[in-house]
């Protein structure tokens, strides 16, 4: 089946299997690596994407359900060779180790922001629930956030 | 409370002013000790791989694409033992996309690091759920899953042990009938005839004297199950057999100089003739270590010579057929005197160690001999059996075996407390280990091992300084508190290595074979190097991947030792490198080498800096004005291992703890009264670790091995009913902390007391936080409501039931 999406900006035009998931879209057709599949079931959130403008797992989205999607992945977030505040801030604060959740992470919590720039660190907890991570123990992925919100306690 | 002023005892004097020649180091006479500052040690620099990582750049195995990949996908038994009868092939071999459906047979050969138990696939019979049975090979992975579903085998169901007690009984089936003929390290091994697959045993001192001494007793059984260290990643492998006849292997493994030996073992090929290289890994806890997937790749790939082939596990198959944690019983008597001086310890060890047991014998070993943690017992008897099971192997999990023996110790102790009427912090400090104390295996502390009672007295500080809250309408309010004790648990070679090169500009690249699996150590052998070599870290470029051809060798990265003992190999490379500039100085400054210094920018003629060279007219050796050159270029190679590691003697003693971090741990809960739910409102842990090398990294390592081990505390199990069948094997029943589950609040301290092998003084941290977790979460829920409990996880439900009981 043929669809079309923009992702990161840019079009494409792909025949696809019916049960393809939009995770193996952008990784195999696409070849946009930078989204992870965790758990292959939605539990995760190793995969999220923005979909029109709202986080959804990618690996429980299909494809062809994407059809004229405006889809976001992480290599989108970076422009012209700069990280965004958010990226800058992840870094800074070591709430990234393995990275293998970050790019998931860096985009629900983008998309936090954009819909509620000043979260409560309980809105941060709300917000990012669906992403886990294994490494960190989650508290300077809220500091890098908070900073990235303007809100760091100093 | 780590600090920027550090202070050297004299007699260590020469070899650290060495460390930090030059305008780092002041000598203050007046006290006859050398302070340092330093400059790069210590400070929160930002980790090299963040970038890539943050920007979706960072490649991990189901990144890496090659020409002609082919991929695979794995049949699992539906019994967890029985023969196999028949495997019928036919329809899968007709689905589209198929290139080749492979089974085990023919493959006679075993393969294990420690004991060779284990088997790239299931031959005759299975012995657990996630074992391969059948693989096929297609054009994607799609294709493959569909074509597995279409395999047909036949199997003769045999009787299924689930628990190591079971496997113990007189009567109970063989799950391996040729155990005793296995190939075993020396001192380790299978009981043949039964389904011991090792039994360690430790003697200290006197046990009939010191219970005969003792005045007062506790006792008890504890159970920590099974669990998955669960990366976020899972396992993943790619093997390719050239036509050249030599293999390479993609792994997401911090193993890859095992996988090249036992490769080219298995196929008859020199080392050189196998290549293996790990990416990027996505987290690790202990279960991407030790040889797990590559064998059954590789046995699928030698079907298919010419193309690489990929396999990726399903999170199903991550969990079920690659490494489980734990699966530890700890039976434990302690005895002590009336003033609550230890006497004795006997402890008994069973870990149901799953259908192979090469990956998890030192588990049970380091369970067995660290089972005392930060205390000292005159007299002990330890015991730990490593038995067969029909469930999937147990290996490394963070804290390898110490969180599961130390939760009893740890439990005991508070219960002990309260038989005397004593305090429990008075209790625990008048048997705290120090300098003098003798541990279990017989090796003798000294003060650079370490201070556990400076850690207790922080977190007594953090936790216990105010009053607890009193129980209202809602809620029960508790305090814990738990002592740590860890060492790493090496092994004969276990050492690491360092490859550095002086750039043209002075800048430096450092190679290593330490595996990056999220725990920073990019950023240690930054700072270590940047410290030594007085130059900043910017300037230093650490290795982003492994590669068996161009890294140097490594054991493994496991036990918590990268920093203590790669950080020390990277100071012995920097050294030599300051040493061979210096040489060719001396040659063309026409001086002796003893009197030239080195500050990061010149090497320089002690009594007259101004004759100096520049390290960049150095790196290559020195050109004269006529082009003439000499000296050599600057690259250098170091190792270090841990000193004077010995396997365990007739008493089961030995010098095998080495490296050992003490810390303390403690919680301030609230246990819902309405669920049963417990809610952890501050959590502090203190270790000593010598040095911090990366403040805010160090603080994530704590933070994140802390909410991993409340997982295991009070969510976390995978469950096997008595077939051997697991129904909790997916993210949404296997339940590990999220967001939500972070405490309120974390305290993260340490102390530092420089330890004698690491650079600057640094010791392991990396799994040291999991472990006195349940133990001080479980004290504070007696601390709550007065129950003991001895078996985690404690769910809000077990919990609810107890409390309604009483």
């Amino acid at each position: 089946m043929k669809i079309n999406v923009k992702v990161n900006g840019k079009k494409y035009e792909r025949d696809v299997r019916e049960n393809m998931t939009l995770l193996r879209f952008i990784r195999e057709e696409i070849g946009l690596t930078g989204t992870k599949e965790g758990c292959g079931v939605g539990e995760c959130g190793a995969c999220t994407v923005i979909l029109n403008g709202k986080t959804v797992n990618s690996c429980i989205v299909l494809a062809v359900e994407a059809d004229g999607a405006v889809i976001e992945t992480i290599e989108g977030e970076a422009k012209n060779g700069k990280m965004s505040k958010l990226q800058n801030s992840f870094h800074e604060h070591h709430a990234v180790q393995c990275g293998f959740c970050t790019p998931g992470m860096v985009l629900s919590a983008k998309t936090l922001l954009k819909e509620n720039p000043k979260p409560s660190e309980h809105e941060i907890k709300e917000a990012l629930e669906g992403n886990f991570c294994r490494c960190t123990g989650y508290q300077q992925i809220i500091e890098a956030i908070q900073d990235a919100s303007g809100q760091m306690k100093k | 409370m780590y600090s920027k002023w550090t202070e050297y005892k004299e007699d260590s004097r020469a070899e650290n002013a060495e460390d930090a020649e030059g305008k780092n180091t002041k000598l203050l006479n007046s006290t006859g000790r050398v302070f340092v500052e330093f400059k790069y040690v210590g400070k929160s620099i930002q980790r090299p791989d963040a970038v890539k990582k943050v920007t979706g750049k960072a490649y991990f195995l189901d990144d890496v694409k090659l020409p002609g990949m082919l991929y695979a996908a794995i049949l699992r038994p539906e019994y967890a033992h029985a023969k196999i009868i028949s495997i019928d092939t036919s329809e899968a071999e007709k689905c589209e996309g198929v290139v080749k459906v492979v089974t085990g047979k023919g493959c006679e050969f075993k393969y294990g690091d420690n004991i060779r138990d284990l088997t790239p696939f299931a031959v005759d019979k299975v012995r657990y759920i996630g074992e391969p049975v059948a693989a096929v090979i297609a054009e994607n992975t799609h294709l493959a899953r569909e074509a597995v579903k279409k395999i047909k085998v036949e199997y003769e169901p045999l009787p299924v042990l689930v628990d190591a007690l079971d496997s113990l009984k007189d009567d109970a089936i063989l799950i391996h009938e040729k155990s005793g003929e296995y190939w075993h390290l020396p001192g380790l091994g299978p009981k043949a005839g039964t389904n011991i697959a090792n039994h360690y045993e430790l003697k200290k001192g006197d046990i009939k004297k010191g219970f005969d001494d003792a005045e007062v007793f506790v006792e008890g059984e504890f159970v920590y199950p099974w669990g998955s260290s669960a990366a976020i990643e899972p396992h993943g492998s790619i093997v390719w057999f050239h036509e050249d006849k030599t293999i390479e292997c993609w792994s997401s493994s911090i193993c890859p100089f095992i996988i090249r030996e036992e490769l080219g073992r298995v196929y008859d090929l020199p080392l050189s003739d196998v290549r293996v290289h790990i990416p990027e890994l996505g987290g690790c806890f202990g279960y991407k270590s030790d040889i797990t997937v590559e064998q059954t790749i590789a046995w699928i790939a030698s079907f298919v010579p010419g193309h690489p082939v990929k396999w990726v596990a399903t999170r199903k198959e991550d969990l079920l057929s690659t490494l489980l944690g734990h699966g530890m019983r700890t039976r434990m008597k302690i005895g002590a005197k009336k003033d609550g001086t230890f006497t004795a310890m006997e402890t008994t060890i069973y870990q149901s160690t799953g259908a192979y047991s090469d990956t998890g014998v030192h588990v049970s070993i380091g369970a067995g001999h660290n089972c005392g943690g930060a205390y000292e017992f005159p007299n002990a008897h330890l015991q730990s059996y490593l038995v067969y099971t029909n469930t999937p192997p147990v290996g490394a999990y963070r804290g390898y075996g110490h969180q599961e023996s130390q939760f009893a110790t740890e439990r005991l102790i508070d219960i002990l407390a309260r038989k005397l009427n004593m305090s429990s912090f008075d209790l625990r400090e008048k048997n705290y280990m120090g300098d003098g104390s003798v541990t279990a295996l017989g090796e003798k502390l000294i003060t650079s091992h370490g201070d556990v009672k400076k850690c207790a007295d922080l977190v007594r500080e953090a936790i216990f300084s105010k009053e607890k809250p009193a129980e209202d309408d809602k809620y029960y309010y508790g305090r814990g508190f738990s002592g740590v004790m860890k060492t790493p648990k090496g092994a004969p070679f276990s050492s690491k290595s360092c490859y550095l090169k002086f750039n043209a500009d002075g800048s430096v690249a450092i190679n290593m074979g330490g595996a990056e699996v999220g725990q920073g150590l990019r950023t240690v052998v930054q700072q270590v190097a940047a410290e030594v070599l007085m130059i900043p870290t910017e300037k230093i470029k650490v290795y982003t991947e492994i590669d068996t051809q161009f890294s140097p060798w490594e054991w493994q990265t496991i036990g918590s030792m990268f920093t203590t003992q790669g950080g020390r190999a990277v100071v012995r490379a920097c050294k030599k490198a300051i040493k061979m500039m210096k040489k060719t100085a001396a040659q063309v400054l026409r001086v002796n080498i003893d009197n030239l210094k080195y500050d990061g920018e010149h090497v320089y003629l002690r009594n007259d800096p101004s004759l100096k060279l520049t390290v960049e007219s150095l790196a290559r050796g020195y050109m004269y004005d006529d082009g003439m050159t000499v000296g050599d270029v600057v690259h250098t190679t170091s190792d270090a291992r841990l000193p004077r590691y010995s396997v365990p003697d007739a008493n089961g003693q030995g010098t095998m703890g080495v490296s050992h971090t003490f810390g303390a741990q403690g919680c301030e809960i609230k246990i819902e009264k309405a669920t049963g739910k417990i809610i952890i409102d501050h959590f502090a842990s203190a270790f000593d670790v010598g040095r911090v090398i990366n403040a805010q990294q160090i603080r994530g390592q704590v933070a994140g091995g802390v909410m991993m081990a409340i997982g295991a505390s009070l969510c976390e199990e995978l469950v096997f009913d008595s077939e051997g069948r697991c129904h909790n094997a997916m993210f949404r029943k296997y339940r590990f902390p999220t967001i939500k589950d972070a405490p309120e609040k974390q305290t993260i301290e340490f102390v530092e007391t420089p330890g004698e092998i690491g650079p600057f003084g640094a010791r392991g941290i990396g799994e040291h936080p999991v472990i006195g977790v349940a133990p001080s979460i479980l004290n504070a829920v007696y601390d709550a409501v007065g129950i003991d409990f001895f078996r985690i996880p404690l769910t809000a439900e077990i919990l609810k039931a107890e409390m309604d009981k009483k």
